[in-house]
């Protein structure tokens, strides 16, 4: 195991998305805060209290989630891809990096992204609703699980992709309806059949529900969700350790 | 001694075509080796293949007798590429590129070797700009840095000198042979045959994929380099002593002319003998061999013999 080699391309790839924060952090910060706002407050007047909760700080862990997924994501996804189209993927594979290295170096950066965003929504999501952390080690075990996997998606998009027009494909077609749809902004418990139903085997749902136990103490079905996530995980990993121990579209 | 890189039988097939074909070579520790040929010959590929960049078809590398196969990662450390392709990450400076390279070779931050390429290379006054802000030729300087900044036993410089100019092109074949003294081992490919015969112990010459030679260079000079010899006379001569008949006079005897192959018979004992026969001679122009003829003689014949 080459540990300072995976340590430098973990300190690059958190470099990296430093350099520009305006984009990889405050804009997306900015975006999942007006989800919060408009949803939160224009819809949530309606709405009403759900099991319980003031539907804007129901909606909380969602939006935590969502920054988390969606930043841990694009890190990894356009890091790997620009590394190939700019060349500089050359430096990676001649070194003595194996696939475990660049896994570990690229994933645990966009999980740094990803994290960093989750924590500044939740944050500011604070100054409106106030505090709510009921499990500590669940939470950040929910939150852990869910950057892990949405950074080795990302990885495997990003070693997927050849144009440009293919890296914007996972979080258009794939991303944003599993997320709008994840009950990110709802209970799914509340859906009529057979969406509700249909609903579960959305794995986002079950890290969101996950997440709001955590977060919440709400209590809607956080082990199932633990497993599937495990799961997802596990695969994820076990897929993108492939595609980079066999050179998959990096080497001629 | 082991030799630090041995390749058996190395072939690769691209979909339409074979880029290397059964391809054997051995380096030995502390040479220059040069690999020559034309345009899509096969040597950025051979070169890939051993850096992890290319998957083989067949045939085995063992990269610091270590068989590729068995650990393609550890014998990588010691390693090191000049990419033919220029890449730089316009997110980093030409100091944090250096840093970030040494890191991913599995070193601890060494500030000193830093300064020391930079300033052997020439880039110290830009340590601190973007990758971005470089001239091309500084970006392949930078590249050379990245390649060497690790202290690789063995390193690669795939057309290391393409677009840098003249006078930095000499400082870097002293820098090479500096390398060498310090006993790295350098396979070198370039368009540059000067560069190969200033530099080079030994030449390998690859044309379609297969190595059609390898051979100690001052050797196959000898063997395939034609020397030629002038001899202008004061006064037209007639005859020719026997040990010059190997050469020809011009119709009005005032020039004569010998071409050496092979080192027999040698220029210097032809022009002795005109000398010899007390022949008027006035002025004499040699032409030493060159790289680059022996190279077109062997491409042409398609074979070491030529
Ligand atoms: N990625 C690739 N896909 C298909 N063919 C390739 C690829 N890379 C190189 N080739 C072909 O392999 C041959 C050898 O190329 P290369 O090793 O780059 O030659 P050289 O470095 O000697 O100029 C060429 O015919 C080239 O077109
Ligand atoms: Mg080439």
């Amino acid at each position: 195991m080459n540990v300072i080699g995976t340590r430098t391309l973990l300190k690059k790839e958190v470099r990296r998305f430093l350099r520009v924060p305006g984009q990889t952090v405050l804009q997306p910060l900015i975006s999942t805060t007006l989800y919060f706002v408009v949803f939160g407050f224009t819809l949530g007047g309606r709405q009403g209290d759900v099991n319980g909760i003031p539907y804007v700080t129901y909606i909380v862990p969602g939006l935590v989630f969502l920054g988390v997924a969606n930043n841990a994501f694009l890190n990894s996804s356009s890091s790997f891809f620009i590394t190939k189209i700019q060349g500089t993927i050359v430096d990676l594979l001649v070194a003595p990096l194996g696939p475990t290295e660049l896994l570990l170096g690229f994933v645990l950066g966009a999980m740094v992204r990803g994290l960093l965003v989750g924590l500044l929504t939740w944050v500011a999501a604070l100054v409106f609703t106030g505090p709510h952390l009921v499990h500590v080690a669940s939470t950040v075990l929910f939150l852990a699980l869910s950057a892990w996997v949405f950074a080795v998606l990302g990885l495997v998009a990003g070693i997927w992709a050849e144009k440009f027009e293919q890296i914007n494909f996972f979080p258009t077609f794939l991303m944003l309806p599993l997320t709008f749809l994840g009950g990110v902004f709802y209970s799914v418990h509340a859906l009529p059949e057979p969406f509700r139903t249909i609903s579960l085997v959305n794995p986002v749902v079950h890290m969101v529900e996950g997440l709001r136990a955590g977060m919440l103490g709400l209590d809607e079905g956080a082990p199932l969700g633990l497993a599937l996530l495990g799961t997802l995980a596990l695969a994820a990993t076990a897929v993108a350790h492939r595609m980079l121990a066999t050179g998959y579209r990096m080497k001629s | 001694m082991e030799p630090v890189l041995e390749v058996v039988g190395l072939s690769k097939n691209y979909a339409k075509q074979a880029a290397l074909e059964a391809v054997n070579l051995s380096i030995s520790p502390g040479e220059i080796f040069a690999l020559l040929g034309p345009n899509g010959a096969g040597k950025t590929t051979l070169i890939g293949a051993v850096c992890g960049l290319v998957k083989k078809t067949s045939g085995s590398i063992r990269l610091l007798g270590i068989d590729l196969e068995v650990d393609p990662i550890s014998p990588r450390r010691d390693v090191g590429l000049v990419p033919q392709e220029i890449n730089f990450d316009p997110f980093f400076t030409v100091r944090e590129s250096l840093e970030l390279q040494l890191g991913y070779f599995g070193r601890p931050a060494d500030p000193a070797r830093i300064d020391e390429l930079l300033e052997a290379l020439a880039l110290s006054t830009k340590a601190d700009q973007p990758t971005r802000a470089l001239s091309g030729g500084m970006k392949r300087r930078l590249l050379i840095a990245k390649a060497l900044v690790h202290r690789p036993r063995l390193v690669f410089l795939d057309e290391p000198t393409a677009g840098v100019d003249v006078e930095l092109r000499r400082d870097l074949w002293s820098y090479v042979r500096k390398l060498r003294a310090g006993g790295t081992t350098v396979v070198l490919t370039t368009h540059y045959l000067e560069e190969a015969e200033e530099l080079a112990d030994r030449v390998g010459i690859i044309d379609k994929g297969r190595l059609l030679l390898v051979e100690e260079k001052g050797a196959l000079m000898k063997r395939l380099g034609e020397r030629r010899l002038e001899v202008h006379f004061r006064a037209p001569v007639a005859t020719l002593p026997p040990a010059a008949a190997a050469g020809s006079l011009s119709a009005d005897g005032l020039t004569f002319v010998f071409v050496e192959r092979a080192g027999a018979p040698a220029c210097a004992d032809v022009l002795g003998a005109l000398y010899a026969a007390s022949l008027p001679v006035a002025d004499v122009n040699m032409t030493p061999a060159k790289l680059e003829d022996v190279l077109l003689r062997v491409l042409r014949s398609g074979n070491g013999s030529a």
